[in-house]
């Protein structure tokens, strides 16, 4: 028996062995003791601190966008509330995206590449969320909140969303705001943008975007494993709600000027129109209007890619500013700097008779006369008052390139405005130094009788053109151009009162502009505008035609129709001033008016008539003086 | 008791005087340390549940159910003649082979792994039955065979026996497990009397099994999480994760814990499984450093009286049911609160008495039961 279990006190020998167990118990005990001593009490702070960090985060609060008023405080745009999509990638197991997405797709009606795109491309952090949809309907959003437990990594928000009141009648001053891209968070990531952010993307969304952001304010919230906010701890930074803009639109002249525009492009079949009314005392643009034109709500409410397609490819270009965002021959209207520099350099007197031929020959090429006639000897008053080219060759060609280039520059002409709207272009002003520099070739005198009736290399904005004008009209100050008058805090006080912006004063005597506007009224009193000077106000203007692209098989070249008008500050007509001249020599005029019809190709000048059209609105005149015969389509040429 | 006059079998022939049961011999503390245990694995399942603790259906109540029915099972248990477990060895293993293939054959699990059967609407993991079940048939072989124990055929038919559950439940894959039968049987093996060479033998050959198996019979995620045992910052979201997570819910709970469902890692759910394996988080990070003490001495406390019982029963079969049990218990909670606190690998082995879990519950139950029958009815065999 003792045998058996080896020894001769087996008994004692299985009690050394329980001894050692019991050794091996209490080490094992006691090494556990220890880890959990070093856990807990050595280092218990240390992990009281990650578990805090764990829990309690800091996220930002966002602010209310500020908002929108026209000059008289009619709102133009509201915040809505609305549901959001967003999908935390890092969150959605790639065996179940292709699930998650086709169903996303169903219910959001999104083409599934767009949601790949989408997801995809807000790279970095992969448990950011993205946003996939703005703007979703109640229903759809409560069925992807009850599915959450099919849709890994799929989160419903509620956000404020822009909604445009006037949608496309101010869209292109307006702007829009969308999801903040990739670039745009690399350009402003020092702001403390989400990586689901908005962003102002056009208009003055775009260029007043830090304004009307604000500053979103910070809280400390506890969240769960899976991100949930569980609940805020405390708010370490109120969000500060965003400045509202006061534009200096007038939704009321807006209207008008849309309506104006919209009459004359359905009769003519226009493509394409601008119409700008400024304040040429200050620089305040009363209107801009660029039709086509598009709704920015469509980009407010998630754009989806094919509605952007179709807007790109919509006729006319809905979504170009063509006040701002692209440049056109100004044609006659140029003459204003020609005559201008011509009368300030002392090339000629307002006395200073000029013979206009039919054509003008340099170097073996005629330069006609719009008529094909002349007008015999001219002043400067009739010069700009039948607009006669041969007129102006001649200033051209005493001024020269470079001086022409000169007062062009002095008028705004080549340089952006510095307008407060997004993707200004700065024109081309031709000068012999850049024909040596592009062309690599002396500049013609022909290139010189062309760039003084704004045609050749001349080419410039709408806004350009009216603010050059605005500089003639209001005695020789060039302002820089603003849409937006003033900035008010949310309860309604003024931040910022924006004065009028002197870019230069011409160095003029004021003599020479009261001149122009005197030339200007000319245009109208010897009927080259046919029955505008039959307003029951006064008005002057000078007309243009701009002949651009390749010639038909007549030799001809279509050509846009370009009018820029104003009105003295007291319009009506007296008997004491049966031809405005007294009134238009003052330079006082509070309203410039300025309308550009892309390929016209009319019997009459288009642009004169929206003018005419946009006077008897704003004016509520009691008359209607619309020619409908002068929209006829034709290759009618003249000036 | 009166009516279990048949003997069993095979006493006789081991020749030993019988006694009966004497419930003045009922081991009081150890019920009342594995009790202090279950209470505060209660505690923790009142904690871990979602919503409302009291609600039918919760871990609470799921909980206090399966109490009941260990009680009643120990209760039983510990009026039955541990002899007749000796009689009825093989078929229970056979009952036991069988549980466990059928678990294979239609259990179920996440990942692709079958651990559970479903047993009207309540699941149940057959391999915690399997502990005890094989803690019988060892201790059974073992006392069988106790003259011969200084022989390598002992240990290596020892081994044969338990090498076919411990087989079944690797393939289910469950290793830690199947670890818990390896301690199981080394720990009986050592407490019985078995040769010091032949234990350091059979200890090296698994040494040398472990590159195979590595290669072999281990599954990706195993491997992740032995690799992120080495370094859980290499993988902190995926297996790394739970390692790091546990230790900061442990080490975040200080000298007195943060209170009960107070725990801000386990509540909010960055500690998944907090309420199974990782029950040792809650209760560290919830209950401190004083709790998670206490607890470590009822343990301690328990094996102690586990043990006591052993050698006091003066059997062989008692000798080595106690040592396997808390061979078993020790291993556990050695694996499972290490792993807890970033000592050990991550292994899906359940914390005794404090993990939820039906299974488990019931199981140590039967096994407390049988050592009460082995305390109550101590052989007067000399050695």
């Amino acid at each position: 028996m003792d045998e058996t279990l080896g020894g001769a006190d087996p008994r004692g020998r299985l009690w050394r062995r329980f001894v050692v167990f019991g050794v091996i118990i209490v080490l094992v005990v006691a090494a556990l003791g220890a880890r959990l001593f070093t856990l807990q009490i050595a280092n218990g702070g240390y992990y009281a601190g990650l578990a805090r960090e764990n829990r309690l985060t800091l996220q930002p609060v966002r602010s209310a966008r500020g908002l929108v008023y026209d000059r008289n405080g009619r709102q133009l745009v509201d915040n809505v509330p609305t549901f959001t999509v967003k999908v935390r990638p890092g969150e959605l197991p790639m065996a179940q995206r292709p699930e998650v997405i086709a169903r996303l797709s169903m219910l959001l009606d999104i083409p599934e590449p767009e949601i790949i795109e989408t997801l995809d491309r807000g790279a970095g952090n992969r448990f950011e969320l993205v946003r996939v949809a703005t703007d979703v309907p109640t229903d759809v959003a409560r069925v992807i909140a009850e599915e959450h437990l099919s849709l890994p990594g799929v989160e419903i928000g509620v956000e404020a969303r822009r909604e445009y009141l006037y949608g496309p009648l101010v869209s292109h001053v307006m702007g829009f705001t969308g999801a903040v891209t990739g670039e745009e968070l690399e350009r402003v990531g020092s702001l403390g943008y989400l990586h689901d952010d908005v962003i102002g993307k056009q208009g003055v969304e775009r260029t007043y975007e830090e304004v009307l952001r604000g500053r979103y304010g910070v809280e400390e919230v506890e969240r769960d494993a899976r991100g949930e906010v569980v609940r805020v701890r405390r708010t370490l930074q109120e969000p500060e709600a965003g400045d509202s803009l006061e534009l200096s639109l007038d939704v009321g002249i807006q209207q008008d000027a849309e309506k104006a525009m919209k009459w004359a492009m359905e009769i003519v079949g226009l493509e394409r129109g601008v119409v700008i009314v400024m304040n040429p005392q200050t620089g305040e643009i009363l209107a801009m209007v660029s039709l086509p034109t598009y709704d920015d709500n469509a980009f407010a409410r998630g754009i989806t890619s094919a509605q952007y397609q179709a807007l790109l490819e919509a006729p006319g270009g809905p979504l170009k500013n063509y006040a701002i965002s692209e440049n056109f021959p100004p044609g006659s209207t140029y003459k204003l700097v020609t005559g201008t520099g011509a009368l300030a350099d002392g090339e000629i007197t307002d006395q200073t008779m000029i013979p206009t031929k039919p054509y003008l020959s340099v170097g073996g090429y005629r330069y006609y006369e719009w008529n094909k006639q002349g007008f015999g000897p001219l002043d400067i008053y009739n010069g700009f008052g039948h607009s006669s080219d041969t007129f102006f060759y001649q200033l051209a060609g005493m001024l020269g390139i470079d001086r022409l280039a000169f007062w062009g520059s002095q008028f705004g002409f080549g340089e952006r405005t510095g307008v407060d709207l997004p993707n200004e272009v700065p024109g081309l002003l031709p000068t012999s130094e850049w024909k040596r520099r592009v062309l690599n070739e002396r500049i013609y005198t022909g290139e010189v009788y062309q760039a003084g009736i704004g045609q050749g290399y001349d080419s410039f904005t709408p806004l350009q053109v009216i603010n050059a004008y605005c500089a003639m009209i209001n005695g020789g100050d060039l302002y820089r151009p603003r849409v937006v008058r003033r900035i008010l805090a949310p309860d309604g006080t003024v931040v910022q009162d924006f004065q009028p912006e002197l870019i230069r004063k011409l160095p003029v005597d004021p003599e020479v502009l009261r001149t122009m506007r005197q030339a200007s009224r000319r245009v109208l009193t010897l009927n080259h505008t046919y029955n505008l000077v039959d307003l029951p106000i006064v008005v002057g203007g000078k007309t243009g035609t701009a002949e651009f692209g390749i010639r038909d098989s007549k030799g001809r070249l279509p050509y846009h129709s370009w009018f820029v008008g104003f009105v003295p500050k007291d319009p009506q007509k007296r008997a004491s001033d049966p031809e405005g001249m007294e009134a238009i020599s003052r330079d006082d005029s509070e309203l410039a008016v300025l309308a550009f019809a892309y390929d016209s190709r009319t019997t009459g000048n288009v642009a004169t008539e929206v003018v005419k059209y946009f006077l008897q609105l704003h004016y509520d005149l009691d008359v209607d003086l619309r020619q409908r015969w002068l929209l006829e389509r034709d290759n009618f040429y003249g000036q | 008791m009166g009516t279990l006059r048949v003997q069993p079998a095979r006493l006789s022939v081991l020749g030993g005087s019988t006694t009966s049961g004497s419930w003045n011999h009922f081991d009081l503390q150890l019920a009342f340390y594995a009790l202090a245990l279950t209470v505060v694995g209660l505690l923790m399942a009142y904690t871990n549940s979602e919503g409302s603790p009291l609600e039918s259906g919760s871990v609470f109540t799921r909980g206090l159910m399966w109490l009941a029915i260990a009680i009643v099972l120990f209760t039983v248990a510990a009026a039955v003649d541990f002899r007749w477990l000796r009689t009825f060895a093989w078929p229970i293993y056979l009952v036991n082979l069988g549980l466990l293939v059928l678990t294979l054959a239609i259990g179920s699990g996440t990942g692709g792994v079958s651990r559970w059967v479903t047993i009207g609407g309540l699941q149940f993991q057959f391999s915690e039955l399997a502990k005890i079940l094989m803690a019988v048939v060892l201790a059974s072989y073992l006392s069988r065979r106790q003259h011969r124990l200084k022989s390598a055929g002992a240990i290596l038919g020892a081994g044969m026996v338990m090498a076919p559950p411990l087989a079944l439940v690797l393939v289910q894959p469950d290793l830690g497990t199947s670890l818990v039968f390896g301690a199981m049987l080394f720990g009986t093996l050592f407490l019985s009397g078995a040769r010091l060479r032949w234990l350091f033998l059979a200890a090296g050959a698994v040494v040398a099994f472990i590159p195979f198996a590595w290669e072999n019979l281990l599954r990706d995620y195993q491997r992740a999480r032995l690799y992120s045992f080495i370094d859980p910052t290499a993988d902190p979201l995926n297996s790394g994760y739970q390692l790091i997570q546990s230790q900061i819910a442990v080490g975040s709970g200080g000298f007195f814990g943060k209170g009960l469902t107070n725990g801000t890692q386990t509540q909010l759910d960055y500690l998944p499984v907090q309420a199974t394996d990782f029950v040792g988080a809650t209760l560290a990070e919830e209950l401190g450093f004083v709790g998670g003490v206490v607890v470590l001495l009822l343990f301690t406390a328990l094996l102690w009286r586990v043990l006591l019982v052993g050698w006091r029963s003066q059997d062989a079969f008692g000798l080595a049911f106690a040592s396997a049990f808390a061979s078993m218990i020790l291993f556990q909670l050695l694996v499972n609160f290490g792993m807890v606190m970033g000592m050990m690998p991550i292994t899906g082995i359940p914390l005794p008495f404090i993990t939820h879990g039906g299974a488990s519950l019931t199981s140590l139950a039967l096994g407390l039961g049988i050592l009460q029958s082995i305390a109550t009815r101590k052989g007067r065999q000399a050695w």
